[in-house]
């Protein structure tokens, strides 16, 4: 036996090394700790040794868009013209849906063209829903125009609505064209990839910056914001869609003799249909989420409505609002997805003419029409009268008051307990931690799960954010999200189990689970702040809130996806309930969970950003700061701090989830 | 059905000749370097796979040939070959006198609009197209008109059966009716070679049967040249003017569904044969003694099956005439050998 082989032999118990390295690099933070002023530089990163890549970007992006000029004309004048281009699709179906158009003629003098009448709008959108959906989504839809029109809130709703469907078109047409590049291009997907995920996991504030620079602060810019944040998953899935293609029907498509292009548009991407449908509900949800947040730079509409209220505290106001994003929201869900899983029968062809065919088409054509008349004669039929909306917003502020002065002891006692016992000595540690001796840390753990690779990307990223001068600022982010999801995951894990093992609860759960994640993050602020106040436990709450139904729902799936036969396997041992549940379902179901965690995870990411509205104070403050001061540079750089974050956590977890499986036994699904 | 029992000759259609596929990283370089002195140990130390190696065949005019083999023996990746969706890493292939491996990208689609048809497995409907849009399809992406690809794809729904359902889309139909789609979609364009990819399997039992007799009718009506993938031996036997037996990328024989019962190249091809019925394959012919005196009643044709002259032979006489194509007596058949086939006895008289 050589030297070789023999050491290879000594090291088959190859978790001892990995175990002693995590050890090593502990004692170390505690050698550091203990050494007093020695190696200051090794527990606090030096101030004057920042790297001030975040100053020189704002600089370099300034220079860029205000100064940089091509024959003449600014990159700014040139992006802002093209804002204007992409702002004609927008006014004109906002002109059409509420606003109407003004056009100034030489002398100045306005002439003005009505758009439609809001019950031909109303009756349009209905009878599109009854279309799609059916008699329930309709009425359900009808509903919800009703609320927004009584409670004075049509135009902003409609504003809303003409953003959504105008960046949803742009971000579908986009990623398509792009997924067809990833699926066709093996190299171009590489380099695709990474940039979608970093696209999807920077931080909304961060890019809001450079787009307010190049696009100003109007509606436009948050479009494009928008479309920044939601072609990206219709891309994945489109590339996706087009590899589940079954192989013989795309073998199909050469045999037919079609040419690459015929074979893409005519049998490649209609057999992928529903998988792409899929994928535009989400991307109209994600969309929807979106331009509710870009109300921070000027978007608009309702997500504007709820900015200012809170902003100005008006809770009352802002929870009538946030009702009609819920409203909005599962409108634009059921529509969408009842389309999405459509598979409609033949039809007869129906001998007639176009009407007979279309009779919901032309009716709605007639009523129109009829109504436009009518609005010559009743102008509330074109304007809806201000007396005739109703507020609650008073109603809302009464019972605020309420609960604050029943329970005041007891949310303010639940508040301090929770801050002092937990938050804050959680947030001293972390950032008592020095930061070399932290790396070490994850470098050791990312070693020990994901090898070589993982270990020098976990330092480095990490790295990248202590040079920048922004350490302090990722560990207060770092520990509200880790106490979040710690929160979150003590409530899924039982009602997640719960439900799996019940279908009743199941049932009532699911209902509750569908509705939270349709609601964009934005909505979850109003509650929170209603009955907490502004402030960290405020965030920590709302994280906790938005992170819940994935943890439930992977856990609840993980439970009931255990094969049957395993299931009888343990009943006919004679296993009892709870010997059945810990001996067969849970660890079956462990894969499930760990995806459930890691989603958890990557959830309680995202809306940590969001909290940074009420008052939190790590990297998500500085973008957010980023934003009203306007420094794009210091806004990527904190946001690039929160992405690196969950990408280490999202690659530790999915590889040691990996790792189980594999020592496991179990396949992957 | 009755059996050709002559090799078939005729123009060659599609001419297979020494075809390798290999997958993996160094596929190209390997084959490159050592051609085809190719050998099995190479191949694994290079951690190559081999899915077809050194196939030969041809496929002519007017016959059924029908490539067998169990899954992974590489019938599909051939098929694949011929019709140009894979290129062979070694070997040539002509198929309507093209060479696949130095045809353009426009012969290829110009062959697969013209020449070839194909069915496949799992039927590969376009699902969002109707029966009859789906038929029309291939016409579709030549630049026909609408109403020129409609006219000839209606008759082609009519002709499997399928009239009435024209304006059905593909999950409205059962499994059997969406490959009696497939077929028809395969016909439209008039192709001269037809592919079929384990058209049946996906299909059940009784199905299967009923398609297998529709297939043969439309064969008797068209006469096409057809390359039929199967890994079902007695559909095989079923269907076939000639089968290729496959294992491992190999081929292992060649030859009429009775050379390969009667005389089967190897163990593995016997495996097979000895549970068919050899009555439903063998001829008088095979079985037949030489003429003798004394042989009374009609005589029995040489081309027919045992299997459908036995009760004749069984009630008549010890030995009965057998007739040649041109009404010559050319044997005598006793009812000892039909007794042994009827026994599928495995010697051959």
């Amino acid at each position: 036996m050589n030297v070789r082989s023999l050491r290879r032999s000594e090291g088959s118990s190859q978790t001892w090394p990995k175990t002693g390295l995590i050890l090593a690099a502990i004692l170390l933070n505690v050698a550091l700790l203990m050494m007093g002023d020695t190696f200051a530089w090794l527990r606090e990163y030096p101030e004057t040794w920042v790297w001030g890549i975040a100053g020189a970007t704002t600089t370099a992006v300034k220079y860029f868009v205000n100064d940089l000029a091509i024959r003449g004309v600014s990159v700014a004048e040139m992006t802002r013209g093209f804002a204007n281009l992409i702002k004609v699709p927008m006014l004109a179906l906002q002109g059409v849906l509420s606003e109407g158009f003004e056009f100034y003629g030489d002398n100045g003098e306005a002439t003005i063209y009505r758009g439609l009448p809001w019950p031909a709008v109303m009756a349009g959108l209905t009878a599109f829903a009854w279309w799609a959906a059916g008699r329930k989504v309709a009425l359900f839809s009808l509903f919800s125009l009703v609320y927004f029109l009584v409670f004075g809130l049509w135009q902003s709703s409609m504003l809303t609505l003409s953003s959504v469907v105008v960046a949803v078109f742009v971000s579908f047409v986009l990623g398509i064209l792009l997924g067809i590049l990833g699926y066709r291009n093996a190299r171009a997907n590489a380099i695709l990839m990474p940039i979608y995920d970093v696209m999807q996991t920077i931080p909304t504030f961060s890019y809001l910056v450079p787009v307010l620079l190049l696009f100003g602060f109007n509606p436009v810019a948050a479009m494009i914001a928008t479309v920044i944040y939601a072609m990206p998953p219709m891309a994945r899935v489109t590339t996706l869609a087009l590899q589940r293609v079954p192989p013989n029907i795309a073998d199909f498509g050469d045999m037919a003799g079609c040419t690459k292009r015929q074979k893409m548009w005519q049998v490649m991407l209609p057999a992928a249909r529903q998988n792409l449908l899929i994928g535009l509900n989400q991307v109209i949800m994600l969309t929807f989420a979106m331009v509710i947040i870009a109300s921070v730079i000027g978007a608009g509409g309702l997500g504007g409505e709820v900015y200012q209220g809170l902003k100005a505290l008006r809770i009352g106001d802002a929870v009538e609002v946030g009702i009609a994003i819920t409203l909005m929201a599962i409108m634009l869900d059921r529509i969408s997805k009842a389309i999405a899983l459509s598979r409609p029968d033949h039809v007869d062809a129906a001998p007639g003419a176009v009407w007979q065919r279309h009779p919901l088409t032309f009716a709605w054509i007639a009523i129109a029409l009829l109504l436009v008349l009518l609005g010559q004669i009743f102008p509330s039929l074109y304007a809806y009268p201000k007396a005739a909306t109703i507020s609650t917003g008073s109603f809302w502020n009464d019972a605020i008051t309420w609960i604050g002065d029943t329970y005041y002891t007891q949310i303010k006692a639940l508040r301090d307990t929770t801050i002092t016992y937990i938050m804050r000595p959680m947030k001293s540690f972390l950032l008592d931690v020095p930061w070399t001796g932290f790396i070490a840390v994850i470098a050791a753990i990312s070693y020990a799960i994901g090898g070589r690779g993982l270990a020098i990307m976990s330092a480095s990223l990490l790295g990248f954010i202590a040079v920048t001068g922004y350490w302090d600022g990722a560990m207060v982010s770092l520990y509200l999200v880790l106490l979040s999801v710690i929160v979150a995951l003590i409530i899924a894990l039982p009602v997640g189990i719960w439900a799996g093992l019940n279908p009743r609860v199941d049932h009532v759960v699911t209902a509750i689970i569908d509705t939270l994640q349709t609601l964009p993050s934005f909505v979850y602020l109003i509650p929170v702040v209603m009955l907490f106040s502004v402030g960290e436990f405020a965030g920590l709450v709302a994280i906790v809130a938005y992170s819940l139904p994935p943890g439930v729902r992977y856990t609840k799936q993980g439970i009931q996806n255990v094969a049957r036969s395993s299931i009888e396997a343990g009943d006919m041992a004679g296993c009892t309930r709870w010997q059945k549940l810990t001996n067969v379902q849970l660890p079956l179901a462990i894969p499930d969970i760990m995806l459930g965690v890691n989603q958890t995870i990557m959830f309680a990411f995202g809306m940590l950003v969001i909290t940074a509205l009420v008052g939190t104070r790590g990297l998500e403050h500085d973008t957010l700061v980023a934003i009203s001061k306007v420094q794009p540079g210091e806004g990527i750089v904190a946001g690039l701090g929160i992405a690196f974050l969950s990408i280490i956590t999202d690659r530790l977890i999915s590889q040691g989830s990996r790792n189980f499986q594999r020592r496991s036994g179990m396949s992957q699904r | 059905m009755t059996q050709e029992t002559e090799t078939p000759t005729g123009e060659v259609l599609i001419s297979c000749r020494s075809v390798w596929k290999l997958y993996g990283a160094k596929a190209e370089g390997i084959a490159a370097k050592y051609g085809q002195n190719i050998s099995d140990e190479i191949i694994a130390k290079n951690g190559l796979i081999s899915a077809a190696r050194d196939v030969t065949f041809d496929v002519r005019k007017g016959e059924i040939f029908v490539i067998m083999g169990l899954s992974g023996s590489g019938k599909s990746t051939i098929l694949r070959c011929m019709t140009g969706l894979i290129e062979p890493t070694m070997g040539q292939l002509l198929v309507s006198g093209t060479d696949l491996k130095t045809a353009t990208r426009q012969q290829l689609i110009d062959l697969r609009r013209k020449v070839m048809g194909m069915v496949f497995q799992d039927f590969a409907l376009l699902p969002h197209l109707t029966v009859l849009d789906n038929v029309a399809f291939p016409l579709k992406v030549q630049g026909k008109s609408k109403v020129e690809r409609h006219a000839k794809a209606r008759e082609m729904v009519d002709l499997v059966g399928l009239e009435g359902r024209e304006a059905y889309l593909p999950h409205e139909l059962s499994g059997g009716q969406q490959q009696r789609v497939g077929i028809a979609r395969s016909l439209t364009t008039e192709p001269e070679i037809w592919f079929l990819d384990e058209p049946f399997s996906a299909l059940d039992p009784l199905i299967r049967a009923e398609m297998q007799d529709e297939f043969l009718r439309l064969q008797n009506l068209l006469q096409k040249s057809i390359v039929f993938v199967t890994h079902d031996f007695d559909e095989a036997i079923r269907l076939a003017d000639r089968i290729a037996i496959m294992a491992d990328g190999r081929v292992v024989q060649i030859g009429t569904p009775e050379e390969l019962i009667t005389n089967p190249a190897d163990d593995y091809v016997a495996k097979f044969t000895e549970k068919v019925p050899r009555s439903k394959v063998v001829t008088v012919q095979s079985v037949m003694g030489p003429v003798r005196q004394n042989l009374s009643g009609p005589p029995i044709k040489a081309a027919d099956l045992v299997g459908d002259v036995a009760e004749q032979a069984m009630s008549g006489p010890d030995a009965m005439p057998v007739a040649g194509k041109d009404g010559t007596i050319i044997g005598a058949l006793d009812r000892a050998a039909v007794t042994a086939v009827l026994l599928n006895k495995s010697a051959s008289a």
